[in-house]
């Protein structure tokens, strides 16, 4: 048993991470009261960031450093409706100021303390996978017996926008890859390889280095 | 396993318990598959035009629903009933964007009315298409609409003695179409109705999304904005 919990944790840790990262204006007392929102990139036809991703990021920001005020995505794109929709987000740094010309819009920003905008764009997709497995049902139980396997790869960009520079502050990219395993002898075993995770946590490092002063 | 429970099953019970869920299999692909489309929609965020604007939703879109029939085995027929959701939002989005609407629903109402409108707005959903994965194999839902909108004087509004009105399209002043665009991924325990409804309140936050940004743009509708603007001017 205790060779198997062994195997289970060393193969769950089996995941392929690279962050790149390249910031400026970077602010060196934090950002004290103002706050950050994050928002995902719904706009591309075959995909969309996933919103729990988002919200995973903002969790991650929120625990490292809980001074940092994150505004919820779904509430943000909801006070600020129709502004922030797939159709009419601002895709650059220029569209700001179009933005800010609408008096109700420039109100509800300044409610906000709003500092920072960051822009998530990626997905999380399965590579391939392979395996079979049976299941069945009898009088005398149920079980399973195969094996399966897939893979799974996370590629996120994540874009700051400083709201008083009116302008890109830094951009950080996160890509994952990992392979999960199902053995079934009765019971199926997962060892899922947490590749969304592993990129939402490191994301959420690399922001936290950039707007906390605690990092 | 599966082979051993199956020739366990001696019993008449068990024989009759296994034609049962052969036959629930069986039919599972051949129901309707219905989506009464619910959803909370915001205001607009923005500063509403100076107009008093009367609005009629038609019967057919205020119970607006498609149907789409299955063509293979594996397939369902779907049912989405969009009626409900599209006034409910309609009245959320145009109460945000202009100073005063007024529902205009029949004989009685459009007397009632004690200011003057400046305009009537006709909606119309023209097509609704909607693509599950089972068609595209993309594990993506989507919901595509196209609306046309009318805009008439109050004055060619004709009420009838049953209580009905109605209106000649060619007294429109503006008339104009958008479309709306909904789509959402496939997630852990959604279904398939879930996943319909969740692409029909983003197709419908877009539709709101693209006439709040593109009305004013629209010639006639600007021309029109422009007629009022300079009479309120020389008020």
């Amino acid at each position: 048993m205790a060779v198997l919990i062994s195997a289970i944790v060393v193969l769950t840790g089996c995941v392929n991470a690279t962050v790149d990262e390249m910031t400026f204006l970077e602010p060196t007392e934090g950002i004290g009261d103002r706050s950050v929102v994050i928002l995902g990139r719904r706009h591309a036809p075959d995909y969309e960031t996933e919103f729990e991703f988002i919200e995973c990021v903002g969790d991650h920001i929120r625990t490292g450093d809980p001074s940092i005020t994150v505004i919820g995505e779904r509430q943000f794109l909801d006070t600020l409706y129709p502004w922030f929709e797939p159709r009419t987000a601002p895709l650059r740094t220029e569209d700001i100021d179009t933005l800010l010309k609408e008096a109700p819009v420039a109100k509800e920003l300044s409610a906000l303390k709003l500092e920072y905008m960051v822009w998530i764009d990626g997905t999380t997709v399965e590579t391939n996978s392979s395996g079979s497995m049976t299941c069945g049902v009898g009088p005398g139980g149920a079980g399973c017996f195969g094996f399966g396997t897939w893979g799974e790869a996370s590629d996120y960009e994540a874009t700051i926008w400083g709201l008083s520079d009116k302008a890109e502050v830094g951009r950080i990219a996160a890509n994952t890859s990992g392979q999960s395993y199902m053995p079934a002898v009765v019971v199926p075993i997962p060892i899922i390889a947490p590749v969304q995770g592993t990129a939402c946590d490191s994301l959420g490092d690399q922001l936290l280095k950039y707007l906390s002063a605690q990092y | 396993m599966v082979a051993h429970s199956l020739d366990s099953m001696t019993s008449d019970r068990k024989g009759l318990l296994l034609l049962i869920s052969l036959l629930v299999l069986l039919s599972s692909g051949c129901g309707t598959r219905q989506v009464v489309v619910e959803g909370r929609f915001p205001s607009p965020l923005m500063e509403p035009l100076p107009i008093t604007l009367g609005v009629v939703y038609s019967d057919e879109f205020a119970n607006h629903e498609f149907y789409d029939e299955a063509v293979g085995r594996n397939e369902s027929d779907w049912l989405v009933r969009t009626g409900d959701a599209q006034v409910e939002f309609w009245n959320t989005l145009l109460g945000g964007m202009f100073e005063r609407v007024v529902i205009i629903k029949d004989h009685d109402t459009l007397h009632a009315i004690d200011a003057p409108i400046d305009a009537v707005l006709i909606p119309y959903v023209e097509d609704l298409q909607y693509t599950i994965p089972l068609h595209t194999n993309i594990k993506v839902y989507e919901i595509w609409m196209r609306y046309r909108f009318r805009l008439v004087d109050v004055s060619s509004i004709h009420d009838h003695d049953n209580g009905d009105i109605s209106y000649y399209p060619t007294e429109s002043f503006a008339d104009f179409q958008l479309s709306a665009y909904g789509k959402t991924p496939t997630a852990f325990l959604q279904s398939d109705e879930e996943a319909v409804n969740l692409a029909a309140v983003v197709a419908l936050r877009d539709a709101g999304a693209h006439f709040a940004t593109a009305f004013e743009r629209v010639p006639e509708v600007a021309t029109w904005l422009q007629t009022i603007e300079d009479k309120t001017r020389d008020q």
